[in-house]
C-alpha cells in the first residue's frame, strides 16, 4: 500500500530535489506576497488545468530517463492521441486505438533501444518524425469533434475535488506504484544506476528498458487525452513542445538524465515548477517573448546548481 | 608446388574481396541512402539528374551542412548542441533589422561568427567545467537567444538581409556558389585537423572512452570545451551563410533546424562517441538529405508524408547501422 510518507519520501536516489522543493517554495511566497490574484480559485484552477498534461507526461518520461534514455517523441503520441480522439468511431474503439498505437510506439522505441544498440536520443527522434506526420494525416488541421465526456472528465469535479487533480493525482499514484511496490521499480533504478551490475545480478535489463517505453508512451497517451478533454478539439501539433518540456520538468526535479537517480515526487515538483513560471508571469503581464527568456534563465541556473558526476548528455 | 599466393600471409583475391566487401558495408547509412536516390531519380525526373540542378541543391545545403559539421564534433565527444536554432535566430535578426547599419559592413560579416563563438563557450563551460546536462543547458540558451530576439522584434519579421551579403549564396566559380566553397573548406580544415592535429586523437580518445582519455592524461574537460567552440564558431559560420542565402530576415528560422543537424549527423555515421563517417560522412548525409527532399516534392508529397520519410530512413538506417557496428 502506498503511503503518504512513502510517496513523500526523499532518499538519496531521489536525486537533488531539496533545490528543487525550496524553489518552488520561494516561487509560490513570492507569488503570493506579489501577485494578489495568485491564490484565486480561477487561478489555481487554470495553474492546475496547464500543469497536468506536462506532469502526466513528465511522469511517464521518469521511467525511460532512470534507465538513462530519453524520449522525445512524448509530444509526437500526444499529438496522436488528440487526433485520434477527434476520429468518427465509438468512443470505446478511440481510446483502444490510442493505447494500441502508443504501446506500439513504445515497444518500437524500447525494441530500438534495448535489442537493436540504437541511441535513445536518435530512435525516438526518428519516432518523433513518424509520429508527427501520422497526426498531422489523421487531423491536418485543429479541430474535430471530442466525446462530451471526456471533456467533463476534466472539466468537472467530485464534490469540491476539481477532476484536474484527479487526473493529477492518479497519474501520480500509478507513477509512484510501479516505481517503488513493483519489482520492475527497482529494476529500472538498478539497470540506470549501473547496467552491468544489474545485469550480473539477474536483472532483465532489456525488457525493463523496453518496458519503460513502453510506459512513458502510455503516460503520453493519457496525457494526450486529457489534453484533448481540456481543450475540447484535437490539435495535430498539440504535443509538439511536450517532448523537450517533459524532460526539462525531469531534470528540474532532480532526476539524472544519466539515469539511476530520481523520483516521482520530483519530477511533479519540476513540472510543477515550470507551470508555476509560466501562471506567474502571465499574471504579472511579462511579455510572452520574455517569458522564454526568463524560463531558459532560471532552468541554466537549477540545471548548473546541479553539478554531475559525468560529463555529456 | 608452392605459388606466390599461397604463401601464408599473402593477400589472395577473395581475401580482398572480404576487405572490400566489409568496407562497403562499414560505410555511413547517408551513402546507402544517397546512392539509392541517385539511382532512382532518372525515373523520377530528368530534372533531378541536372547537373545545374545538383549545384542548386548543394547551395541550399550550405548552412545546413556546416551546422551538421558543427554538431559532429561535439556529438564525437558525446556532447550535444540544441542551441544552433538560437545562434540562427539570433544572428538572423540582427543583420536584417538594420541595428548593425551604422557600422562597417565587416562588422555584419563577423557578427554570425562573433555570436556562435560566444554561445559556443558558454556551452563548453556549462557542459565541460560546470558539468550541467548538455541537453538541457545547450537548449536553454537556444531559449533565450530566442525569446530576446522575439521581445526585440516584438513578434515581427524584421526588414531586409544586406543585399551585398548575398554574394556569398549568389557569386558562384565554374556554377558552384561561394557558400559551398565555404562549406567544403570548412570540411576540409576540419578534416586536416582530426588527420594530423593531436586535438583529433583527443577527440577520438574522448568519443571512445572518456573514463580511459581521463585515466591516461588526456584533458577531459578542455577536450569537450573546445568541441563546443569550435562547433559555435562553425554554426556562426553557418548563420552567415544562411543570412546570405535569404532576402527577406525572419525571427523563426525554425525549430527544425536543430532535428535536421542531428539527423544528417546520425545518418553520417557520427553519433554519440561513435566516428564512423569522419567528415565526408555528415556531407554525403546533408546531401542525401536535401536530395530526398527534393524528390518528395517532385512526389507532391506534403509535410506529414515528408516527416514520416524522414523518421523512417533514420530508423532504418539506425538499426541497420547500429545492429551491424555496436551502439549508435
Amino acid at each position: 500500500m502506498i503511503t503518504v510518507a512513502s510517496y513523500l519520501r526523499v532518499p538519496y536516489r531521489a536525486g537533488a530535489i531539496r533545490l528543487s522543493i525550496g524553489t518552488l517554495l520561494l516561487m509560490v511566497v513570492a507569488s503570493i506576497i506579489f501577485l494578489p490574484g495568485f491564490l484565486a480559485g480561477e487561478n489555481l484552477s487554470n495553474l492546475l488545468a496547464q500543469s497536468t498534461t506536462l506532469v502526466i507526461s513528465a511522469l511517464g518520461q521518469t521511467f525511460v530517463i532512470l534507465t538513462g534514455g530519453l524520449d522525445v517523441s512524448v509530444g509526437s503520441i500526444i499529438s496522436m492521441t488528440t487526433a485520434i480522439m477527434t476520429l468518427d468511431m465509438p468512443a470505446f474503439m478511440r481510446i483502444l486505438l490510442c493505447i494500441a498505437v502508443a504501446t506500439a510506439f513504445g515497444l518500437v522505441n524500447g525494441y530500438g533501444v534495448a535489442r537493436l544498440n540504437v541511441h535513445p536520443i536518435i530512435m525516438t527522434l526518428a519516432t518523433m518524425g513518424i509520429g508527427q506526420g501520422l497526426a498531422l494525416i489523421i487531423l491536418p488541421i485543429p479541430g474535430g469533434r471530442v466525446p462530451d465526456w471526456l471533456s467533463t472528465s476534466v472539466a468537472g469535479s467530485i464534490g469540491p475535488v476539481p477532476n484536474t487533480l484527479v487526473w493529477l493525482i492518479v497519474a501520480s499514484l500509478v507513477a509512484a506504484w510501479i516505481l517503488y511496490r513493483r519489482p520492475f521499480g527497482l529494476y529500472l533504478f538498478a539497470a540506470g544506476g549501473n547496467e552491468f551490475n544489474a545485469r550480473m545480478n539477474g536483472v532483465p535489463v532489456e525488457r525493463t528498458i523496453i518496458n519503460a517505453y513502453v510506459l512513458s508512451a502510455l503516460f503520453a497517451c493519457a496525457a494526450g487525452m486529457f489534453l484533448t478533454g481540456r481543450l475540447a478539439s484535437g490539435d495535430p501539433k498539440g504535443g509538439a513542445t511536450f517532448g523537450i518540456e517533459s524532460v526539462t520538468a525531469v531534470a528540474l526535479g532532480g532526476v539524472h538524465l544519466a539515469g539511476g537517480i530520481g523520483s516521482v515526487f520530483g519530477t511533479v515538483v519540476g513540472a510543477a515548477i515550470l507551470g508555476l513560471i509560466n501562471n506567474v508571469m502571465n499574471l504579472a503581464n511579462v511579455s510572452a517573448f520574455l517569458q522564454s527568456v526568463a524560463k531558459g534563465g532560471l532552468l541554466l541556473v537549477l540545471v548548473v546548481s546541479q553539478r554531475r558526476k559525468t560529463i555529456g548528455l | 608446388m608452392t605459388t606466390v599466393n599461397s604463401k601464408p600471409g599473402a593477400p589472395s583475391a577473395s581475401f580482398n574481396g572480404k576487405r572490400v566487401v566489409s568496407w562497403i558495408s562499414g560505410l555511413p547509412p547517408a551513402y546507402y541512402v544517397l546512392s539509392i536516390l541517385i539511382a532512382v531519380a532518372p525515373a523520377v525526373s530528368a530534372t533531378l539528374i541536372n547537373p545545374n540542378y545538383w549545384f542548386v541543391i548543394l547551395k541550399q545545403s550550405a548552412p545546413l551542412g556546416i551546422a551538421v559539421l558543427a554538431q559532429s564534433l561535439v556529438m564525437r565527444v558525446r556532447s550535444i548542441d540544441l542551441s544552433v536554432s538560437g545562434v540562427f535566430a539570433f544572428a538572423i535578426y540582427l543583420a536584417s533589422s538594420g541595428l548593425l547599419n551604422s557600422y562597417p559592413p565587416l562588422l555584419t560579416v563577423a557578427m554570425p561568427i562573433i555570436v556562435g563563438l560566444l554561445v559556443g563557450i558558454i556551452n563548453g563551460v556549462l557542459v565541460a567545467y560546470v558539468r550541467a546536462s548538455a541537453v538541457i543547458s545547450t537548449l536553454s540558451v537556444s531559449a533565450m537567444l530566442i525569446g530576446i530576439i522575439q521581445y526585440m522584434s516584438a513578434g515581427r519579421a524584421p526588414g531586409s538581409t544586406p543585399t551585398w551579403l548575398r554574394v556569398l549564396t549568389n557569386g558562384n566559380v565554374y556554377g558552384l556558389s561561394y557558400s559551398v566553397i565555404i562549406w567544403v573548406a570548412t570540411s576540409v580544415l576540419v578534416a586536416i585537423a582530426f588527420r594530423f592535429l593531436i586535438i583529433g586523437r583527443y577527440f577520438r580518445a574522448v568519443g571512445d572512452n572518456p573514463r580511459a582519455a581521463e585515466t591516461t592524461g588526456i584533458p577531459l574537460a578542455r577536450t569537450i570545451f573546445v568541441s563546443h567552440v569550435t562547433a559555435g564558431f562553425l554554426t556562426g559560420i553557418a548563420a552567415l551563410v544562411q543570412i546570405s542565402a535569404l532576402a527577406v530576415g525572419t525571427i523563426k528560422p525554425g525549430f527544425d533546424t536543430f532535428m535536421n543537424a542531428l539527423a544528417a549527423t546520425i545518418l553520417g555515421g557520427v553519433t554519440f562517441g561513435v566516428d564512423r563517417g569522419g567528415v565526408a560522412g555528415p556531407f554525403v548525409a546533408v546531401v542525401a538529405f536535401s536530395f530526398l527532399f527534393a524528390m518528395l516534392t517532385v512526389f507532391g508529397i506534403q509535410e506529414p508524408g515528408k516527416l514520416i520519410a524522414q523518421g523512417l530512413i533514420i530508423a532504418l538506417a539506425a538499426i541497420i547501422y547500429g545492429a551491424r557496428a555496436g551502439r549508435i
